[in-house]
């Protein structure tokens, strides 16, 4: 046979026996799901004794931050859940609890982390986890302001701080987004 | 609309970008000049159809195919798209290049040097995502001390039209060489190239974590992407701008043919060693500087409150500086080396006159070489080939290639002539025939030519 017929009718067999695609279904991506996490660094704290006296040495029970965080929206859509995670250390001889609040443009309280973080006396590398949990989450982007209130609670045996006295307390903390990348 | 940018996607899978395996020395089509001006060409005058002597489209991705995620195999897609981030590389590359022929026209001169001179135009697309990116996307940044790096992030977008003269001559029966000269005349380019920098996390000494972004400095220049509103971007914006109205540059080819023995050729070119300077509608930016962050260290002094997030963003603004820059800049074009040595048998027999034609090979094996060096990225291409000639108007090619995107890539050449009329078609990949959705290296050039040949 001649080889330029081979050539050919090889040529056409492998052209025509050839099916272009197989079979995609493109509506899976309806049910495409990335879940992705990001920690990011928070605040942290390193109080002594003096921050706890007034001018007169007195002890001062209730304090105050705030953190000015505007918030993107682009997240919006994908955002599930957030964790935040406080490491306590603490040795004075009281207890303590933060709270964390959120706050609005008009600086009303529109979201209170739960639960309260407690920070027992004497104790050292106490973690407490908060979430906002999925469905409170839009909360966040309507938050202008953190407000963080720390107090310095009551001793039992009515002793006072002393002005020389060395107590610290530490908080460190981050915070994990949780986004779900869906309905791309 | 989601369809429509898979759509996209799975056009941008299809094939592989500039290295055009199957044309390259193929069949003494005018084409073939434009890859080796040094290419001997054995006709008297060549005039391609205007706008359809060639219609080049290529373009591909490396890390997966369409049909690793898409497919309906009853696997779950979020397990295909962990399957697919699995096996991502340190870097993966998409192209996209398409070239069309406007104007090709060849003639030989009386001393027998061949001169062509045209008119083509081109977009050229190409961009580089580290595997570090991807990650950061698909898994986020939980991973302590690990450092999500931009260092092999880069990408070129440009679209620009090419006009060019070159001569091929011949310099004894052994010896062909040719150059061309390439004026380009660009409508946009933005790139971006030799970034550095990366984000990463590590145990902090005030907090419990204190992230990085350590030696960033990213650039990325565009020229004739951020336009003046007065101007109308419109048909008549990018033809005055692919002609000559836009950002202008230089660049030239350089080949040759040369027959060590009568059946043996090796062929060698380089392609668009050049550059375009940029200076219309320049608008670049550059991200430089390294910032650490603790976090916000709360004081509860109501007597001295903190504005710790200003404070925060200035300090990072200074830390990590944006510059826009209006500067002009030259952008080199990326070059292209082409090379091959083939070996030709199996003499031609003329039916009429019942002779053997002593010049005349039907067959030809070989082997090619194809190179792309950039500042985005550099690659090579290895290819065998077999050519044979199919009576009086056919010729083929089949080519076999490896390359960064398949060691399975079988390609296909076909031209004919019937009278001065020739047409010719390439394509690649035919094995991904069967499954276009899974292949990610294929390209084709298909066109239309005029060629007178000399009387015998």
């Amino acid at each position: 046979m001649n080889p330029n017929k081979i050539i050919l009718t090889l040529l056409v067999l492998v052209l025509s026996l050839q099916s272009c695609t197989k079979d995609v279904d493109f509506d899976q991506i309806d049910d495409a799901s990335i879940h992705t996490t990001y920690i990011a660094t928070l605040i942290h704290l390193n109080l002594n004794v003096p921050n706890f006296l007034n001018e007169l040495n007195e002890e001062i029970t209730f304090s105050q931050d705030l953190i000015q965080a505007p918030v993107p929206t682009e997240t919006r859509s994908y955002l599930e859940k957030i964790e935040f995670t406080v490491l306590t250390n603490n040795t004075f001889e009281r207890n303590f609890t933060l709270d964390v609040v959120f706050y609005n443009d008009n600086n009303q309280p529109i979201y209170v982390l739960q639960p309260q973080i407690f920070i027992p006396e004497n104790s050292s590398e106490v973690t407490t986890i908060l979430e906002i949990p999925e469905e409170d989450i839009a909360v966040i982007y309507d938050t202008a302001y953190f407000g963080f209130t720390l107090v310095l609670s009551q001793s039992t045996d009515g002793s006072v701080l002393s002005v020389n006295g060395t107590s610290t307390l530490e908080i460190q903390s981050f915070f994990k987004l949780f986004f779900n990348y869906k309905n791309i | 609309m989601r369809k429509l940018i898979i759509l996209s996607f799975l056009v941008c899978t299809f094939s592989y970008a500039q290295n055009k395996q199957v044309l390259y020395d193929f069949s003494s089509l005018p084409q073939t000049l434009i890859l080796n001006p040094g290419a001997e060409v054995n006709h008297k005058i060549h005039v391609g159809m205007p706008l359809l002597s060639q219609l080049s489209f290529q373009a591909g991705f490396t890390g997966f195919s369409v049909y690793d995620i898409f497919a309906d195999d009853g696997i779950d897609i979020n397990d295909k798209i962990r399957n697919a981030v699995n096996n991502y590389g340190t870097s993966e590359f998409m192209a996209l290049n398409q070239q069309l022929e406007v104007l090709n026209i060849g003639f030989r001169l009386k001393n027998n040097s061949f001169l062509s001179f045209g008119y083509y135009q081109e977009f050229d697309f190409i961009a580089k995502f580290p595997r570090d990116i991807v990650d950061l996307f698909y898994e986020g940044n939980t991973e302590i001390n690990r450092h999500y790096s931009i260092n092999k992030l880069a990408a070129r977008a440009e679209l620009f039209g090419v006009l060019h003269v070159g001569l091929s001559k011949k310099i004894n029966k052994k010896l062909q060489v040719g150059g061309r000269v390439k004026l380009y005349s660009s409508v946009f380019n933005a790139n971006s190239r030799l970034n550095t920098g990366s984000f990463s996390t590590s145990e902090g000494d005030d907090n419990i974590y204190t992230q990085h972004l350590d030696n960033v400095n990213f650039l990325m220049q565009t020229s004739g992407v951020f336009i003046d509103e007065e101007e109308d971007v419109d048909g008549k914006y990018v033809k005055n701008k692919l002609l000559f109205g836009g950002n202008l540059g230089l660049g030239f080819d350089a080949g040759f043919t040369y027959h060590p023995k009568k059946q043996w050729t090796v062929t060698g070119s380089i392609l668009d060693v050049g550059f375009v300077n940029y200076s219309k509608n320049v608008e670049s930016y550059r991200v430089k500087g390294d910032y650490e962050i603790e976090g916000f260290q709360l004081n509860f002094d109501p007597n001295n409150p903190q504005d710790y997030w200003n404070d925060l963003k200035d300090e990072f603004d200074d830390s990590i500086v944006l510059d826009t820059l209006y500067k002009s800049y030259i952008a080199l074009r990326p070059i292209k080396l082409n090379g091959s040595i083939s070996y030709s048998y199996g003499q031609k027999y003329d039916d009429c006159r019942f002779l053997i034609d002593p010049n005349t090979y039907l067959n030809k094996v070989g082997f090619q070489f194809y190179s792309n060096v950039s500042a985005v990225h550099s690659y090579i291409a290895a290819t065998l080939f077999y050519e044979r000639r199919l009576g009086k108007h056919l010729q083929t090619k089949i080519t076999y290639t490896a390359d960064p995107y398949s060691f399975s890539n079988i390609g296909v050449g076909l031209s004919t002539q019937l009278g001065i009329f020739n047409t010719y078609f390439v394509a690649d990949n035919l094995l991904s025939l069967n499954n276009l959705y899974d292949a990610k290296s294929a390209s084709f050039q298909l066109g239309v030519n005029f060629i007178v040949k000399h009387k015998n």
